[in-house]
């Protein structure tokens, strides 16, 4: 049985491999921009466009897990005075107990833990139930009046109403250990640290195939990810289960009131000459969206944030930051572009059943002697990178979020506006089929597709390679239409892969 | 089953040469082997074998199916001490229903033997390198394996080199003393090759009867790898199912799970596979052409195993859908191998000796061309006429092949006329020149009949001299 640290073991990966996997992708994308004949226009550049992305993708996560040494100072006995903030906007009241209590008991003498409820802004019956918590528990609650900014809107408030040097900060489902603090003020012994990330651990991941698969993607993030760009200085926060330094904070301006405060606060605190470190150590126990609703919603949340940070807070402008923190900034919120070209790809095969429209002539087996190599060595890169935890229902969440995505890209440049909606706690067994009915409807339309190209050219090799291709989305769109369906138990991994709560 | 199914099949063109190589003293054998393009080991294994059994065709391809039955257990423990029980046994389902392997189980010539040689050899050095203890009994059976599949066929250099280089890449975790002695085996086997090889160059006669490859192109690697599978089908199936290729794509994410780590052992059978067939391709594009899947039949145990290696890496439910699947498709091809009679590899050349021994007289000439396909021919042949090949060869005498001219066509053929009253041609194994023949003989004698007798084998009668009484002749 794995151990909750396992994930976040930090893999050495062979700079031969990582070398490989680059140099493979750019002789790939050579091959298939110069070598064959071109089709269709509109294809080819569509085409074109997916594979630069994914160039860049691939080689700036090679560079991020590139091996490197970063030691960092980390000093037991500093111990100053700590503000923990709880966010709270009306979640259920037994979640927010159980993290309270968590929070007081934590192993460090000098913190007071304070609830931000938010419940009367957003609207919420609850929020006085909240406040005679608060009371009972015997901690502090900061009940905003004025509404605005969401989330750090209500941090920002609460700033005002505490004085602590340092704040943590939890969402309301992140159960800390006894020993976060002791874990993390330390870092903050070497004055230059502006704020230490923690992991966000699922704790009910084991519960349905959607908190599974949103672990699995959350895994690679926190694991091989973060660990990586703290070797950089280039992690960022990420909402939940961090420390600030309130004056690394107030420097910058305090947390910025959009939808992903985390990372664009995060890039003006960096901006500031700030340094950051990441705990490679599940300090705190969170919960995962517990069905497809939750899911979406916060998906689009991350993604409608990430893609503002690369349309309005794009950080390639940004004085203060270092080259390192701008690409990787751009690079982690480039994630979230994904979604257009996995729609591009998939609608490739679709126009050739239709139409017969190729993005290229291509009478060579070279295509693929580029291609193979190229995708088992970044399968191989992932593998090794996330220490063998990175799984195809991550690939697939990933992949058929491409809706979402898409949704949040459009969202931003047609400048419709979004509010931050928090996500769900506790999920239904309801039926949400009809948030992947389009995938549904594009196995269906495939189908169809597959007999109008047999109609039309019959048997051909063309047509072999395009049923291929679009089998791939098929396989990979299965394990996310499966975890739509209502009351879906997880099925794959009924053993527990984690060890009890530490 | 599979002798039953194999062997009543023609004699081909390389069992033929088999055959013929090893109808003479080992002496001999010897330096017709070393003209020819390979080593010697498999052939004198079957020269001995002829002398205790017999030298029908059934018989001989007993030998082939014998080192092809051994290689089941063999990969079963290979599997065994790399990845665990049940990946032995799958290795071994595979290797017992692939229509590949059945298929050169079959066949009179050195590549069930080389399988089973490069499967013993695998298992000892995978045993070298999972214990640091292993004794001098399996230092030696590696040695041994490695010096009779050297000598099997050359190709196994490449297995040699992947262990190379696996052995550089994990040398941390072989014995210390293991450098010394795979030196010393490695010499060992480089003296014995090197005297193969001066004895070889020594003759001045290299390759005289080997056909002219083509050079091969990115199609004939993914080609390679489903005539692995799927064994030998047809070129418009084979177009089809490697048109599969982005399915590669999908099967490769499929191995993204919580799977223990990838073991060293993993990576030498990627090693295994892929150094001999990217290197004979490099080699084949670069300096001569040398790649043929048969060739790379040493790549097909760690295929097989990796193969198993990676459904293991599937979720339990889409492993088992994998492995059932591919058994199945598996065994369907080898019935379709076996049964279908439309594939170039079967070369009926038996059906085209039936013909002619119904067909010849005393006066007919049996013109065969390229001239090294005579053997089959003359093996199955026993009518009156007279066998030749056209350019015209002498195997007897020193020298290789006559390279094929206009001039000489012309002058042989009116040889040939000024002898006897029809020519049979019979033409297969293109070699740049068939058309040129063909042609020739089309504009300047009467074709009598055409025959298509299996795929890639034509026979055609042709009218030498119009008077059919031989008197008038002597008039």
């Amino acid at each position: 049985m794995l151990d909750r640290k396992n994930f976040l073991k930090n893999i050495y990966v062979s700079k031969g491999l990582l070398t490989a996997n680059v140099a493979m992708a750019f002789i790939y994308f050579v091959i298939l921009t110069f070598w064959f004949e071109k089709g269709n226009t509109y294809l080819y550049w569509f085409l074109i466009a997916g594979e630069v992305y994914h160039v860049w993708q691939i080689v700036m996560y090679c560079y991020t897990v590139w091996p490197r040494q970063r030691n960092l100072f980390f000093d037991p006995d500093y111990r100053p005075a700590v503000d923990v903030f709880i966010t709270v906007a009306g979640e259920p009241v037994d979640i927010v107990e159980k993290t309270i209590k968590a929070a007081k008991v934590m192993d460090y003498e000098n913190f007071e833990v304070h609830i931000l409820n938010d419940g009367y802004v957003a609207k919420k019956d609850n929020w006085r139930d909240v406040e005679s918590l608060a009371r009972t528990l015997g901690v502090g609650c900061i009940t905003r009046k004025v509404p605005g900014g969401a989330k750090a809107g209500n941090i920002n408030h609460a700033l005002k109403n505490t004085s602590k040097p340092f704040v943590a900060v939890f969402d309301v489902d992140h159960v800390p250990h006894r020993d976060f603090l002791k874990k993390t003020l330390g870092y903050f012994g070497d004055h230059r640290i502006g704020f230490v990330q923690t992991p966000q651990f699922y704790k009910n991941q084991n519960l349905n195939e959607v908190t599974h698969g949103a672990w699995e993607q959350q895994e690679l993030f926190f694991g091989s990810i973060c660990g990586n760009k703290d070797k950089i200085n280039s992690v960022f926060m990420c909402g939940t289960n961090m420390v600030i330094r309130r004056e690394a904070l107030e420097e910058a301006g305090g947390m910025s009131e959009s939808i992903t405060e985390d990372f664009i606060t995060s890039q003006y605190i960096h901006a500031k000459g700030w340094r950051s470190a990441y705990v490679p150590e599940v300090l705190a126990e969170g919960l995962a969206p517990e069905d497809m609703l939750s899911y979406y919603k916060q998906q689009f949340r991350w993604a409608r944030g990430s893609l503002e940070v690369i349309f309005k807070y794009n950080p390639l402008f940004r004085k203060g930051l270092s080259w390192d923190q701008k690409m990787q900034y751009i690079s982690s919120a480039g994630y979230y572009l994904s979604g257009l070209f996995v729609m591009i790809n998939a609608v490739f095969p679709l126009v050739y059943f239709f139409t017969g429209a190729v993005p290229f002539q291509i009478s060579t087996m070279a295509l693929a002697v580029a291609f193979l190599p190229y995708i088992f060595l970044t399968v191989l890169t992932l593998m090794i990178s996330s220490n063998y935890s990175f799984t195809f229902r991550a690939v697939s969440f990933s992949m058929s979020s491409f809706l979402i995505h898409s949704k949040a890209f459009l969202d931003i440049i047609l400048g419709r506006k979004s509010g931050f909606t928090v996500t769900p706690k506790k999920g239904t067994s309801a039926n949400f089929i009809y948030l992947v009915l389009p995938h549904i409807f594009y196995i269906a339309i495939t189908f169809l597709g597959i007999g109008v190209a047999m109609a039309r050219d019959g048997l051909t090799a063309s047509l072999m390679s395009n049923i291929s291709w679009s089998m791939f989305n098929i396989a990979v769109f299965i394990p996310f239409i499966a975890a739509a369906l209502p009351s879906r138990k997880f099925s794959f991994a009924l053993k527990p892969k984690y060890a009890s709560a530490v | 089953m599979s002798y039953f199914v194999f062997s009543r099949q023609s004699l081909r063109l390389d069992e033929s040469q088999s055959l013929w190589q090893t109808s003479f003293s080992v002496q001999r054998l010897l330096r017709i082997v070393a003209s020819d393009v390979h080593v010697p080991f498999y052939h004198i294994i079957l020269h001995f074998w002829q002398v205790f059994f017999g030298n029908s065709v059934p018989v001989a391809r007993i030998l082939s199916l014998i080192f092809f039955v051994l290689t089941i257990p063999a990969i079963y423990f290979l599997g065994k001490i790399t990845y665990g029980k049940k990946i032995g046994a799958l290795a071994a389902l595979l290797v017992t229903v692939s229509p590949f392997l059945n298929w050169y189980g079959n066949e009179i010539r050195m590549y069930s033997l080389f399988v089973f040689l490069t499967v013993l050899n695998q298992y000892f050095f995978i045993k070298i390198y999972k214990n640091r203890k292993e004794g001098q009994t399996t230092w030696s059976l590696y040695a041994l394996t490695a010096i009779l599949g050297a000598l099997t066929h050359y190709f196994f250099l490449f297995q040699i080199l992947a262990q190379v280089i696996f052995y550089f890449l994990y040398r941390k975790s072989f014995e210390a003393k293991s450098f010394k002695r795979f030196a010393v085996i490695i010499s060992v086997l480089a003296v014995i090759l090197g005297i193969w090889f001066y004895y070889v160059i020594s003759l001045q006669n290299i390759g005289f009867s080997r056909p002219r490859l083509q050079e091969p192109t990115t199609y004939n690697l993914f080609d390679t790898a489903l005539q692995f599978v799927f064994g030998f089908q047809s070129d418009h199936f084979n177009s089809l199912v490697v048109a599969l290729w982005p399915l590669g794509v999908l099967l490769t994410f499929l191995t993204l799970g919580r799977s223990s780590k990838i073991k060293p052992d993993t990576y030498y059978l990627f090693l295994s596979i892929f150094v001999p067939i990217i290197l004979s391709f490099l080699v084949s594009i670069t300096i001569q052409p040398l790649y043929l899947a048969r060739y790379l039949i040493l790549t097909v145990p760690s295929l097989y195993l990796l193969l198993g290696w990676v459904f293991s890496t599937y979720t339990p439910r889409v492993s088992s859908l994998a492995q059932v699947a591919l058994v199945a498709v598996m065994i369907f091809m080898l019935s379709d191998e076996s049964v279908n009679v439309n594939l170039a590899i079967k070369e009926n050349f038996r059906l085209a000796a039936e013909v002619l021994n119904q067909k010849t007289g005393p006066r007919d000439a049996i013109i065969i061309s390229p001239p090294f396909t005579i053997y089959p021919v003359e093996y199955y042949y026993r009518g009156p006429g007279t066998v030749t090949t056209l350019p015209a060869w002498n195997r007897f005498s020193a020298g290789g092949i006559p390279e094929f001219s206009e001039d000489k066509l012309i002058k042989e053929t009116d040889q040939l006329k000024s002898s006897y009253d029809r020519g049979w041609l019979l033409l297969s194994y293109d070699q740049g020149y068939e058309k040129d023949i063909k042609s020739y003989f089309d504009n300047h004698f009467q074709r009598l009949e055409a025959y298509n007798l299996s795929p890639g084998i034509t026979l055609y009668s042709y009218k030498f001299n119009y008077n059919e009484d031989p008197l008038a002749r002597v008039k």
